[in-house]
């Protein structure tokens, strides 16, 4: 009987990784496109989807981009986080949206292999630009270099961005205000 | 008790590196060292610390039930009139500890003796339980120890069975620090860690990144609902924020729980000799203001302690340390010998803050640096422990880390 843990495997991954540590992922082929031009000349040239996929793809992301992108209050704040020049406002893209919401375009869709028809996931995640000149999805948990190439992802990049507000832990609600924690301590660490 | 000089594993910085402990050199000096390691019996380690630990934490929760039946003991803690409730009912309610850190004085032969008690956000997590416990395994494939060698730290373990005994699987916790700082980090993900091996859902977000809901529900960068949130941010600081008047009625468990609020600040000190006076783990301790006059001859001590400080009144008057209630990493702390000050730390931060009177335990002294146990208390049990010394007599931020073993 000794003294000490039989195993301890922890390793500091950093914020962005943190809810993915310690599981192995199961991961998908997964392409991103900037449009769906794109995804159909790669398909006429013998490309990894065919042209159906591209189009059922494009649909799913369109939907997703309708019901989840970012929604920002003036045209300023939605350039501020995404660029300039891409953003449009609510009206622009749905047509029951509202003339004084803003949301930035669709730039590109990301389609993973096999997602479609499971749980929660969504088979296309659509993307925006990020100030930076990258590329994040609708939830903004993820940051892509490119619109356009392949990869394998992690199955996780293809949560379903979800709208429901429910009052079950990790449902999504609306936020009447953010940041009222941590400005007593100001910045210093706070370990003893 | 002893130091040893030992050889470093030739590749541990690539493995700090590969583990993402990056604060292993810090402020342009070494954090981690291990040049050298303490080295203590198993009698040291059970009857000296691991037992004394469970106990004074077993005397913190009766205290912790005395200052709560006080509005006096709440005023001189300085809690805030609005939140006396709040910590009240997180006692009542019976709201789980995971973990706290004692801070003791110990050299081997002499009880140790309880500095403080980091109740509330102890860091020094990761590499006490982790980088610590993987130098040992290290070191004994190496032959560097011989075999049987131990090492009192089994809180990685502790702190698993206790997530699991706390909540139900599939639960999801949310951990939250102040963004930019790996330390703080690194004890929230090693935290993080432990839960998802207990079989539920770890999540972290920025504590800047926390939203209210329109419904009253705290939100997470994502807006996901918060149904429990470990912050490894202080309640003294939580309960002065914007938010603070909405911590009640959110429906949100927090970790640590509002009642660490009495312990992770240094007004348990008194209160702890107040009841139990004379036990070989404490040092005589007052409210300053219940004795100023009377340790600088001007008067006499409050009444409701005159007889105890009488009988500490040599002591204190040979050598005591006067803390800021709460004060971190040794801020505003100053040493006071037969009337005069022989150390005081530079950061004064806190200074503004209520004062404790605490008799002075000396820190022994290795090689120059002077060691401070910290022991961990996960639930209601010690489970390990990790060594900091400092070359000064106040442990502050540039204190190292030394691992430790337990003699074959």
């Amino acid at each position: 009987m000794t003294k000490r843990s039989k195993r301890v495997s922890i390793a500091i991954v950093g914020a962005a990784a943190f809810t993915l540590a310690g599981c192995e992922e199961e991961k998908v082929d997964a392409a991103a496109f900037p449009d769906l031009q794109s995804c159909l000349a790669d398909a006429s040239s013998g490309g990894m989807y065919t042209q159906q996929q591209c189009e059922t793809a494009f649909d799913a992301a369109q939907t997703l981009h309708v019901e989840s992108a970012p929604r920002y209050d003036s045209l300023e704040v939605c350039e501020e986080q995404h660029g300039a020049d891409a953003c449009g406002s609510e009206q622009t893209a749905t047509q029951s949206g509202s003339g004084g919401i803003f949301m930035p375009l669709l730039a590109g869709y990301l389609i993973g292999n096999m997602m479609s028809n499971r749980a929660g996931m969504a088979a296309a995640q659509p993307l925006y630009k990020t100030k930076d000149g990258r590329f994040t999805n609708a939830a903004r948990s993820s940051t892509y270099s490119t619109n356009r190439g392949a990869a394998k992802l992690g199955t996780s990049q293809f949560t379903r961005p979800s709208t429901t507000i429910g009052k079950t832990p990790m449902t999504r609600a609306t936020a009447a205000s953010r940041g009222g924690f941590g400005r007593s301590g100001g910045s210093r660490g706070f370990g003893g | 008790m002893q130091k040893t000089t030992l050889p470093e594993r030739p590749d541990w910085r690539a493995h700090a590196e590969e583990v993402g402990f990056t604060f292993a050199d810090m402020h342009g000096e070494p954090y981690w060292d291990e040049t050298s390691a303490y080295a203590l019996s198993l009698e040291q380690i059970e009857n000296d610390i691991e037992d004394p630990s469970t106990e004074l934490h077993a005397m913190c929760r009766e205290a912790v039930a005395e200052i709560i039946a006080s509005e006096e003991l709440m005023a001189q803690l300085a809690i805030p009139e609005a939140h006396r409730d709040l910590v009240a009912e997180s006692w009542r309610r019976g709201d789980p500890e995971i973990y706290g850190r004692f801070d003791l004085a110990y050299d081997g032969a002499r009880p140790a003796k309880l500095l403080e008690y980091n109740a509330d956000t102890p860091t020094s997590l990761y590499e006490s339980a982790a980088f610590q416990w993987q130098w040992l395994e290290d070191q004994l494939k190496a032959g560097v120890l011989p075999e049987g060698t131990d090492q009192f730290n089994g809180i990685h373990e502790a702190l698993v069975a206790r997530f699991a005994e706390v909540f139900e699987p599939d639960s999801d916790l949310h951990f939250t620090a102040v963004a930019d700082n790996p330390e703080d980090y690194g004890t929230v993900e090693a935290m993080g860690w432990a839960a998802r091996e207990a079989g539920l859902g770890a999540h972290y977000c920025d504590l800047d990144k926390i939203a209210l809901s329109e419904d009253g529900q705290f939100l997470d960068d994502q807006d996901r609902r918060i149904a429990v949130l470990f912050k490894l941010y202080p309640w003294e600081d939580l309960l002065r924020d914007d938010y603070a008047s909405h911590i009640a009625g959110s429906g949100c468990l927090f970790l640590e729980p509002a009642w660490k609020a009495l312990l992770s600040n240094k007004g348990l000190l008194p209160v702890l000799w107040q009841m139990f006076e004379g036990h070989p783990n404490l040092l005589p301790a007052f409210f300053e203001a219940d004795v100023a006059d009377a340790l600088a001859g001007r008067g006499p001590a409050a009444p409701a302690c005159a007889e105890a400080f009488d009988r500490a009144a040599a002591d204190l008057a040979a050598a005591h340390v006067r803390k800021p209630i709460l004060s971190r990493e040794g801020a505003s702390v100053s040493i006071h010998q037969s009337g005069k000050v022989i150390e005081q730390s530079k950061n004064l931060d806190y200074a503004e803050h209520p004062r404790i009177v605490q008799a002075y335990a000396p820190l022994p002294e290795f090689d120059g640096f002077r060691p401070v146990i910290g022991s961990w208390i996960v639930g209601e049990s010690c489970a390990g422990i990790g060594i900091r010394e400092d070359r000064s007599r106040i442990t502050q931020d540039l204190s190292r880390f030394k691992p430790h073993y337990i003699l074959a």
